[in-house]
């Protein structure tokens, strides 16, 4: 076990690596020009070559490539992800003001759909080509069929509409007024947790049925358990292994990826700035937030993976 | 009997005065009381865009100067209820010249940037040094718009005096400009960067807090020079780029106004929802949308292919299937239809792409390009940014009507650095789509981009003539003689088609009724100090 550990630990060096190469490397492919973008802003000219110039010295980005690439990769060894080209603020300061809103969101979209998926998925194999089944598919395919986004503007809509009330457009932390927190976070959470959950209980359902259809839960019928003994201790726990998996993946999505929703709901999280970085050619910005999001990817893998061994004990960790 | 009849009439009559009295004083009171500035309140406003720097000096958008124009002075001022009427904002009194070389403007003492040292004509002249006479490494986008100015001195501390190489006919608008925000000269001397992303003025408010991509924060400032202002105890922006979330914003009350602009259908959704609750203030905008012809590039090297695409758009309907869902909608030549040096409709309709009649103009296209060896027309590219409104609603409506002379245009949207690249650095393009959005309609602003070599002449050509016409009527003081030039000016580019004007935006301002004092000039670039603007009570 501690092996497996040490080694999935080692691994993730070269990983990340490859993903900053990647990253630096098509960042400065792409058309488009940080100097310009800066210099031109929405509609100005009038720009000459000695004021680009100047520009891209005081980024450093007249540095050689390699050069550049070297003296980033130091400073992440020393967590210092340097400074966003657009506001001069530390990008490890930028993105602490962004990360509590998206983890708070991942999280409790996570648990949402969590929440949902596993009992409905279960009920919906366990009552198979039931009323119930069709209803759960029919909800499910519908949040796996309707974009987030959409739902998001159907819900602003139908609040501002119907109650003339809408979410705030600030995010206050629960700790500083939960219930501030709570009115705006209660939306997008469901909503996304509404997609979440489900592709979770598609996959909850579909590997419940195929537990169920084993011999071994046969035997267990046979042997006159009650049902819930059944589903839950012998079908579910052994059914969790593809479901876990995709929970892990999703979170790790959630963190990062929830663009057009964090722009519906004015939620200034982690992926409307990994976007807002991109479209400015913010190199350092990009670099850093695909790198730690890569990092956040390859830990949730980790911990998904040991997480096997308690839903199946036949798992060994070499 | 009758002597009590007549005493009860009497005391009616007076009862019945001095109720009438009464209640005349009471509701000219109530009157004056619904009318009296209300102090207090923090004004919310939604934004669609993040500024690229706080600098204003070095930007052009209204996403910089909306959010942070509260927080600085500038020399003069378009009148906030009287546009285009320039006014004085630290400079009290000014004076030019008989032969117009000379500009003398007197400051206003008692100003204080927001760290308490005094505003005095040092830190005017060491502003407008930075934007006239950049020094290397520091952006000034709008240097150019000061060619005539040869130097610019403060003989004392309260005084400025702008220098001359030649007449100006412009200048006290370009004064006037909101972009040129006073920074005291300490700071400029130490680093002018340094307003890139921070702010030090000594505007009606002081900056409390700016959260990227979430909130941009003012306070009242309360050592601000005029007295009693500014009435609010704040702003505050929330940044949502998304127009429906923006829109919801207003109708929920979550935000009081939208500065920019908000399309028709929104604005009547917001209506139908809150009737006299809410305001709209529709402007005709000094903004309008067309399209540059790379000169330099067959076939449009052709004035007679050129020519033809101009005749092939049919801008009258466009306006009309247009203003519903962009706001593009008015039909003009180079300078906003209905301002002072607008061409009449008289003389616009009898330039190409103008015409009346569609269907002549198609024919006349047609024509012009069988002649010029497209008979059965040619492909293009129409590069264009790749922003939804309006830029693809008005590429998609172009495409369409050149297809009915033969044409067949493909839209290629494009990131807006990449736009910016290939439209005006590189000249990357055939077509492309090249909005122009001034703060007022002055001119040298708007007719500037069309002289040979002006890095906004994005088509690249050269005309010696209309050179000498632009110049000529930059420094005409006459006002006749400068709307002949100006009028010139615009026949001989569209004439030649070296730009084809689109439509002029109609803007949108909706806010809440409580919002007092706040009247939406024809740009989203001025007026945004919020010096005079109050909260009614709900």
């Amino acid at each position: 076990m501690r092996t497996y550990v040490v080694t999935r630990l080692l691994l993730i060096v070269p990983t990340l690596l490859g993903v900053a190469s990647l990253v630096f490397v098509i960042m400065r492919v792409i058309p488009g020009d940080v100097t310009l973008l800066i210099l031109g802003g929405d509609q100005a000219g009038r720009i000459d070559a000695s004021q680009i110039a100047a520009l891209k010295h005081r980024l450093g980005i007249d540095q050689p490539l390699l050069t550049q690439f070297g003296t980033w990769l130091w400073g992440v060894l020393r967590f210092d992800f340097g400074t966003s080209l657009w506001s001069g603020r530390p990008v490890v300061e930028e993105l602490l003001i962004r990360l509590p809103l998206s983890l708070e969101l991942a999280l409790a979209a996570t648990i949402v759909s969590v929440l949902i998926a596993i009992p409905f998925g279960m009920l919906a194999a366990v009552r198979q080509d039931t009323w119930v089944d069709y209803l759960v598919r029919v909800i499910s395919i519908g949040g796996l069929a309707i974009p987030s986004f959409w739902v998001g503007i159907l819900v602003i809509l139908f609040l501002v509409i119907f109650f003339g009330w809408g979410p705030p457009l600030e995010f206050t932390p629960p700790w500083v007024d939960p219930w501030a927190n709570f009115q705006q976070m209660v939306w997008p959470i469901v909503t996304v947790g509404y997609r979440y959950a489900a592709v979770t209980t598609r996959m909850t359902r579909s590997s419940v049925l195929e537990v169920l259809r084993e011999d071994y839960i046969r035997t267990a019928w046979a042997k006159g358990l009650r049902e819930r003994a059944i589903v839950i201790r012998h079908a579910l726990k052994n059914a969790m292994l593809p479901v876990i998996t995709l929970i892990g993946t999703e979170f790790a999505f959630l963190i990062g990826g929830l663009v057009v929703t964090e722009t519906v709901f004015t939620l200034n999280g982690v992926g409307r700035f990994v976007v807002d970085a991109v479209a400015h050619r913010d190199y350092p910005v990009v670099q850093a937030l695909v790198f730690l999001i890569a990092l956040g990817f390859v830990i949730v893998n980790l911990l998904v993976d040991l997480t096997y061994a308690w839903f199946d004990p036949r798992i060994r960790y070499r | 009997m009758a002597a009590g009849v007549r005493r009860h009439q009497t005391l009616f009559v007076v009862v019945a005065l001095a109720v009438l009295i009464f209640s005349v004083v009471g509701a000219h009171r109530a009157l004056q009381a619904a009318e009296a500035p209300r102090r207090g309140g923090v004004l919310l406003a939604v934004i669609g865009a993040d500024p690229p720097s706080l600098d204003p000096h070095q930007e052009s958008t209204f996403a910089n100067i909306q959010l942070v124009a509260p927080l600085y002075s500038t020399l003069l001022q378009i009148d906030p209820y009287s546009y285009p009427k320039i006014i004085g904002d630290v400079a009290t009194e000014w004076t030019i010249s008989p032969d117009g070389l000379t500009y003398a403007f007197k400051i206003r003492q008692g100003v204080r940037f927001h760290d308490g040292s005094p505003l005095t004509a040092a830190d005017v002249k060491a502003t407008y040094d930075k934007i006239v006479f950049p020094p290397e490494g520091v952006l000034s986008i709008r240097k150019n718009a000061y060619t005539a100015v040869e130097r610019i001195e403060a003989p004392d501390p309260s005084r400025v005096v702008f220098k001359l190489k030649f007449p100006s006919a412009s200048l006290l608008n370009n004064l006037a400009s909101p972009w040129n925000v006073i920074y005291p000269k300490r700071y400029l001397d130490r680093d002018p960067n340094y307003f890139k992303t921070n702010v030090m003025g000594s505007g009606p408010f002081k900056l409390k807090a700016y959260t990227r991509g979430a909130t941009f924060e003012g306070v009242r400032n309360p050592d601000y020079v005029v007295r009693d202002r500014p009435y609010l105890d704040g702003y505050k922006f929330f940044i949502s780029p998304e127009t429906s979330v923006r829109a919801a914003a207003i109708r929920s009350g979550r935000a009081h106004i939208e500065f920019r602009d908000l399309p028709n259908a929104e604005v009547e959704a917001i209506k139908k929802q809150l009737g006299d609750k809410i305001m709209v203030q529709t402007t005709p905008m000094t903004g309008q949308f067309g399209i540059a012809i790379n000169s330099t590039a067959k076939p449009f090297t052709d004035v007679r292919v050129r020519k033809a695409l101009t005749l092939g758009l049919d801008r009258y309907t466009a306006g009309k299937v247009l203003y519903g869902i962009t706001g593009l909608k008015l039909v003009g030549g180079l300078m906003r239809p209905g301002s002072e040096w607008a061409l009449p409709d008289a003389e616009l309709q009898k330039l190409p792409g103008f015409w009346k009649d569609a269907e002549k103009s198609r024919a006349e296209a047609r024509r012009l390009l069988a002649e010029a060896g497209y008979p059965n027309g040619f492909k293009a590219v129409l590069k264009n940014r790749n922003v939804k409104l309006p830029y693809q609603d008005f590429a998609v409506f172009a495409i369409q009507e050149w297809r009915k002379i033969g044409v067949e245009v493909e839209n290629r949207p494009l990131e807006t650095a990449a736009w910016f690249n290939d439209g005006q650095n590189t000249g990357n393009f055939e077509l492309i789509v090249a909005p122009t959005v001034e703060y007022m309609d002055d001119p040298d602003q708007f007719l500037g981009r069309y002289v040979t070599g002006s890095t906004q002449n994005w088509g690249r050509y050269s005309d010696p003539g209309l050179d000498d016409l632009f110049a000529r009527q930059a420094r005409a003081l006459d006002h006749a003689e400068r709307d002949k030039l100006i009028r010139e000016i615009q026949k001989v580019v569209l004439e030649n088609a070296y730009y084809m004007p689109g439509l002029w935006w109609m803007r949108n301002v909706v806010h809440w009724a409580k919002v007092k004092n706040y009247v939406a000039p024809p740009s989203h670039y001025t007026n945004q100090k919020l010096q005079d603007v109050w909260l009614a009570g709900d």
